[in-house]
């Protein structure tokens, strides 16, 4: 399919592996099989978060709330596990419940309220730490159930868990986005919401949706959080929001709305972790790691924004001279009159 | 009058070419003193190039430029502005939030000894040049609550008060109303009587006429006709810019039958809307006239469930139908084509297919999953059958020209299968070739028996395509009448004069 696999991918696919060459013919350990497989366990929470804040931005909305939910989600469950008594195979669905519902307060909130989506998660950001804060007096719950390590340690056929977590649901999401009424819908309202409402979208709705599929993929990370070290704990999740919302736009997602692909964002996520594996392994320090980090993200922005400069540049190697827009327009116009 | 011997611009075969187009070939222009000139032509003609050489934007490749008989320079937009040449560009450069004293003097403040900004200057000022072009708005006013027409006026008032020589006005009346065209040309016209050069540039025939006093047609980047008389004809002139006539011009086709398919009864909203009833038959055109903010496009909200109805009834097909919002009033078989494709129309990231299905989404889909191979076909059929450029496909459409692009919305209703269409200037900012195939359109769809609401300010158009128009005055249908009755000027008496008492005797 042209849509699924589409030019928004090249980009950073291209990044991806530059950065993956780059740092595989620096660090010897890199392509261990050892290492693989622990860089697919570090990849799969922010990218699976990243599904759900890439949907809200498509919609021309954030999710700032997603951080603070997993330390808060982690602490609920914990709390059913280890106080309440209720079984993991019960537990897990009624944590991924909760995260959808939540998002979809958020939601809710944002779209029906006029809030800004800004706004309404930042709150929740704030607050939804407080309130895993108040569960066990604030401290960690451990040692939950010796059944939850396996969700995120086990393997099928040598292959990790999460890496099949990871297929399904960025799957799942890009059958959603590209082949689904709601995937267009979604794309209609973060492209141009009053165009949608004079189409007889449900903005509002599909605003909201957005949030709710945010709150289950947070929740999908949050018990693999979870379950990688078989706690909960109200300190879980710091930055990792921000980290999502920067796999997304590493991953060319428009902060404006509309536009890109969902499974850039994997790229996206899998450059990011890639360079602070590589840095890990060569013992750089966390400071200069997030020094890293902050640079990557100006300059996928950058990059995306300097387009029409950089091409320019490279045609005027070729070309004496470059048309500006307006008279493009004015030229297409013209072959338009001619037909 | 100045000495009208020496231009004071002059443009001697200036050329400008981009890959692909000479966008200028060889122009000659003379812009004297005291005299307001037409550059006319359709979009993509190459006036907006013209203009953009004589406002510093770009550079000619050949040619020569001459100021006042020297040979110039005009190397950058600002020293456009020391020379004395100021440009009122159709995307207005006001800065909303601030007041109207300010924007006059944005971009030279008045400065006290500290550097901080003298707002007695400003004011007093502001005032002075806004006294002297007789323009009646408060310097204190805040420029983003003033209508289009007066923010047009401190525009204006800008180009004054860095004493320029050298106006150039890029379709300045395309969102104005009547009143405020002729207010606009009111100080046009002292401004020619002080000695300032004035460049008219518009693709509206009927001001011309009225206003500019010599003029300069363009077409595929060539002079076709420049005159230095006063008499104008605008047959004339049309046959320069598309070379064809009138005529040719509105291809319409009558196809309404007897069988009413629509009626709105009584209609009211919060939005100014009262006492508005009308019927449109099958196949028939049903146009709105009336002056920009009389509540024609506030009708159109009222009736596709925009703004909430307060009272009155809608008939779709003899049935009543209850619209609460546009979702209803799109599944009961309306659609709007917007006023402002841009804001309000175009998905512009999506490609032509995108924003042909987004209204019919639901009949695209089964179990919520899109059949995306019928939107494929569909858009495809659709390009073909609206000679859409075949570029649609393959970019998001803001790659298109506006012609190209307006027909992707009226696509999207053909497609969504609506019977009673909606038109709220659908041929504003498009070239005439564009407008051509756009009223061809609309004789396809009331061939089909569809019915059209169409909304238009361009008074030739709204003659000649509808069959009935109804003149809307302070939010309600003051008078319907037969298209063929009317003729331009009663329509323009109509749509501006205050409510009078008698109003069949003034009306035909």
């Amino acid at each position: 399919m042209r849509r699924v696999f589409d030019s928004q991918l090249i980009g950073p696919f291209a990044a991806m592996l530059i950065v993956a060459l780059f740092v595989a013919f620096t660090t010897e350990r890199f392509l261990s099989p050892g290492n693989l497989s622990n860089l697919s366990l570090q990849v799969s929470i922010v990218a699976l978060i990243a599904i759900g804040s890439t949907i809200v931005i498509f919609a021309a909305g954030i999710d700032l709330s997603s951080g603070s939910m997993v330390a808060l989600l982690t602490m609920i469950l914990a709390q059913l596990l280890k106080f309440v008594g209720i079984p993991l195979f019960a537990a897990l669905p009624l944590i991924l419940l909760m995260g959808g519902f939540l998002g979809l307060v958020l939601g809710i909130i944002s779209a029906y309220g006029r809030i800004p989506s800004f706004i309404t998660t930042l709150a929740a950001l704030i607050a939804f730490r407080g309130l895993a804060l108040t569960f066990n007096n604030g401290s960690p719950i451990f040692s939950l159930d010796p059944l939850l390590e396996p969700v995120f340690y086990g393997k099928f056929l040598g292959i990790p868990l999460p890496f099949f977590y990871l297929v399904f649901l960025y799957s799942f999401a890009a059958f959603l986005m590209n082949f689904t009424k709601l995937g267009r819908e979604i794309y209609a309202v973060g492209g141009n919401p009053a165009a949608a409402i004079l189409t007889g979208i449900n903005v509002r709705k599909v605003q909201a949706l957005t949030f709710a599929i945010a709150g289950f993929m947070t929740a999908v990370g949050a018990i693999l959080m979870s379950a990688r070290l078989n706690s909960g704990s109200p300190n879980y999740g710091q930055t990792l929001e921000l980290q999502a919302i920067a796999a997304a736009v590493v991953g060319g997602a428009s902060l404006a709305g509309g536009r890109g692909n969902i499974l850039a964002t994997l790229m996206g996520a899998m450059t990011i972790v890639i360079v602070s594996n590589g840095l890990n392994l060569n013992a750089v320090p966390s400071s200069v790691q997030n020094i890293v980090l902050g640079i990557i993200i100006l300059l996928a922005v950058g990059i995306d924004m300097w387009r029409a400069e950089i091409s320019s540049l490279l045609s005027r190697r070729f070309k004496k001279k470059d048309p500006d827009i307006s008279t493009k327009t004015q030229s297409s116009e013209k072959n338009d009159s001619e037909n | 009058m100045p000495a009208q011997n020496v231009p004071i611009w002059e443009f001697v075969s200036v050329t400008k070419s981009y890959p692909g187009v000479v966008a200028n070939d060889q122009i000659n222009i003379r812009l004297f003193e005291g005299s307001i000139h037409g550059l006319l032509g359709e979009n993509g003609c190459g006036k907006s190039t013209l203009i953009k050489m004589l406002s510093g934007v770009q550079q000619p490749d050949s040619g020569k430029i001459l100021h006042k008989g020297q040979e110039a320079k005009i190397s950058d937009p600002l020293d456009a502005r020391t020379k004395g040449i100021a440009t009122v560009f159709q995307e207005f450069s006001i800065v909303p939030s601030l007041s109207v004293g300010e924007n006059i003097f944005l971009g030279n403040m008045p400065t006290s000894k500290f550097g901080s900004i003298d707002w007695k200057k400003i004011h007093d000022g502001g005032k002075k040049v806004l006294e002297s072009i007789g323009v009646d708005i408060s310097t204190e006013a805040i420029a983003g609550e003033l209508s289009v027409g007066e923010q047009q006026l401190v525009e204006i008032a800008k180009a004054v008060a860095i004493n320029a020589k050298m106006i150039i006005l890029d379709e300045p009346t395309a969102a104005l109303g009547e009143q405020e065209i002729e207010r606009l040309h009111q100080l046009l016209r002292r401004m020619r009587d002080k000695g300032i050069a004035i460049l008219y540039v518009s693709h509206r025939l009927d001001e011309v006429e009225r206003i500019v006093d010599e003029v300069t047609i363009l077409r595929g980047g060539k002079v076709v006709r420049a005159s230095g008389e006063t008499e104008i004809d605008v047959q004339e002139i049309v046959f320069a810019m598309v070379g064809s006539n009138l005529g040719e011009h509105y291809p319409k086709e009558k196809n309404f039958t007897d069988n009413v398919i629509f009626e709105a009864q009584n209609l009211k909203t919060s939005k100014g809307i009262e006492n508005v009833s009308f019927y449109v038959k099958e196949g028939e055109v049903f146009g709105l006239g009336g002056v920009l903010g009389s509540g024609r496009t506030e009708i159109a909200h009222a009736l596709f469930g925009v703004d909430k109805l307060l009272d009155g009834k809608i008939t779709l097909n003899g049935k009543v139908v209850n619209i609460q919002n546009e979702r209803d009033a799109i599944l009961g078989g309306l659609a709007l084509i917007p006023e402002n494709r841009k804001f309000d129309g175009l998905f512009f990231n999506f490609r032509a297919s995108g924003n042909i299905t987004a209204a019919s989404l639901d009949s695209l889909s089964r179990f919520g999953i899109l059949d995306l191979k019928r939107e494929k076909l569909t858009t495809e059929r659709l390009i073909s059958q609206l000679e859409i450029s075949t570029q649609a496909e393959e970019k998001t459409v803001n790659f298109l020209s506006g012609g190209n692009q307006q027909k992707i919305v009226i696509a999207r209703w053909l497609f969504s299968n609506a019977q009673v269409l909606i038109m709220d200037e659908p041929t504003q900012g498009i070239d005439i070739g564009a407008k051509i195939a756009v009223y061809r359109l609309i004789n396809n769809l009331t061939r089909q028996g569809k019915a059209i609401i169409l909304i238009s300010s361009d008074h030739d158009e709204l003659l000649a395509m509808s069959d009935r128009i109804a003149i809307v005055r302070q939010g309600s249908v003051s008078n319907i009448v037969q298209a063929s009755k009317l003729t331009h000027d009663d329509l323009v008496r109509a749509s501006t004069e205050v409510v009078h008492k008698n109003e069949l005797e003034k009306f035909i």
